[in-house]
């Protein structure tokens, strides 16, 4: 599997947690956002929008978006697997994300719920 | 003479000073506001390091107690480090045994009782005080996902405060401190959208941190008790105003003052003739019970 193929896989087991976690689906049920998710090696983009509690996945560029989020492909990879919480490659400045504080905040937050213990 | 110092990121507005005595000793107690400036918060602890008796850190915790468990604010332990020598208190310590008796009491008195709906805007920074609610038969919702992260899902069990402390721990390392807490100028800002106000309305008591309290809650408080602290005369009446007709406070009154517990913890410690470390929560309860320091309750209404 390319590295493209093994990071969009990776985004759409992320978009299939949240949908399968009935708790987080309420918690987002307000959350209308959409999220681009930028490799910086291969150049691939991708979009998750999160909507009425449910995140899709899509691949290319959003027109418009709330959040991007941006690395190379390795470090989007194991992040979206939930391998490695963002919090180490965001601190190291290999993982950027842009838009609100809020957000951002927010999807940190929906990261550890699903993967933390 | 002892001194003690309360540095805080809280507004300088907060800032006060009294003089008393306790256990027979003569003491200050004072607030250094610091405006949700990191910076001068930490110059000011470094300044008073190793010359006052003991440190309370307000505005922002060093730890979470959750049922047996504690987790590090990152921001409150890197601010703390910069006393090498005072010893520095969040008042983690002394709060759950004086919060704890304060709901007591409330039941004791009849105003809390099985079934009373309860909002605790938040409550990992007080479990104790939830534990006790919830002993109480309270019927509770905590507000820490609503209020601290804008996350319109009130938590009604204790179960559920533990597993979100348990997922959250390491971002408590690392989050910003003021993402997650009104700081500064921030803690007299009143939410404009009333979007969170029907958890207001639907409670019976509201209970929690002075500064969330006041943030969102709806011009009509009209029948609520108030059960929370840090209050200074402006907050009792503005909360009369709002028609809440009970304000319990968790830590005793000095002249209008309801003092954090960071600063009560750090007078203990001033008194403890013990290292830090080697103080516990018996220690606490034991002092605060010498010192007859008790919660107070005031009819606004």
């Amino acid at each position: 599997m390319s590295s493209n193929e093994e990071l969009s896989h990776s985004l759409r087991t992320f978009a299939d947690d949240c949908n399968a976690n009935e708790k987080l689906r309420v918690m987002n049920r307000d959350w209308n956002r959409v999220i681009h998710i930028h490799a910086e090696d291969t150049l691939a983009d991708y979009t998750l929008t999160c909507h009425e509690g449910t995140v899709v996945y899509s691949e290319g560029t959003p027109a418009n978006c709330d959040l991007r989020v941006a690395a190379n492909c390795e470090v989007l990879t194991q992040v979206f697997y939930g391998e490695v919480s963002p919090n180490e490659p965001y601190n190291e400045g290999t993982l950027r994300v842009d838009g609100s504080e809020d957000d951002v905040l927010r999807l940190d937050f929906i990261t550890a719920m699903l993967w933390e213990e | 003479m002892k001194r003690v110092v309360s540095v805080s990121l809280g507004a300088s507005t907060g800032d006060f000073k009294r003089e008393l005595k306790l256990n027979g000793i003569d003491f200050t107690l004072s607030r250094v506001g610091c405006n949700a400036d990191m910076e001068l918060a930490a110059s000011t602890l470094e300044k008073l390091d190793g010359h006052v008796d003991a440190i309370g850190l307000g505005g922002i915790d060093v730890y979470l107690r959750v049922a047996g468990d504690q987790f590090v604010i990152g921001d409150g332990l890197r601010l703390a480090q910069h006393a090498k020598i005072t010893p520095v208190v969040d008042g983690s310590g002394l709060k759950e045994t004086l919060e704890r008796t304060t709901v007591e009491t409330l039941v004791n008195r009849g105003y809390i009782q099985r079934g009373t709906k309860v909002l605790m805007v938040s409550a990992l920074d007080r479990f104790g005080m939830a534990e006790a609610l919830v002993a109480a038969g309270c019927e509770c919702k905590f507000g820490d996902l609503i209020f601290n992260m804008k996350i319109d899902y009130p938590l009604t069990t204790l179960e559920e405060l533990k597993d979100l402390a348990r997922k959250y721990r390491s971002r408590l390392l690392t989050v910003p401190f003021r993402m997650l807490y009104p700081t500064g100028a921030a803690q007299n800002e009143r939410s404009a959208d009333g979007k969170f106000a029907h958890y207001y309305y639907e409670a019976d008591v509201i209970a929690g941190d002075r500064h969330l309290i006041l943030k969102h809650m709806p011009q009509d408080l009209h029948g609520k008790i108030i059960l929370t602290n840090t209050t200074r005369p402006d907050t009792v009446d503005e909360l009369r105003k709002a028609g809440a007709r009970i304000l319990a406070t968790t830590t005793p009154d000095m002249d209008g003052v309801s003092a954090g517990t960071n600063v009560m913890e750090a007078a203990v410690v001033a008194l403890a003739d013990k290292p830090l470390s080697a103080i516990t929560r018996d220690d606490y309860v034991e002092w605060s019970q010498r010192l007859k320091w008790q919660g107070e309750i005031h009819v606004l209404n």
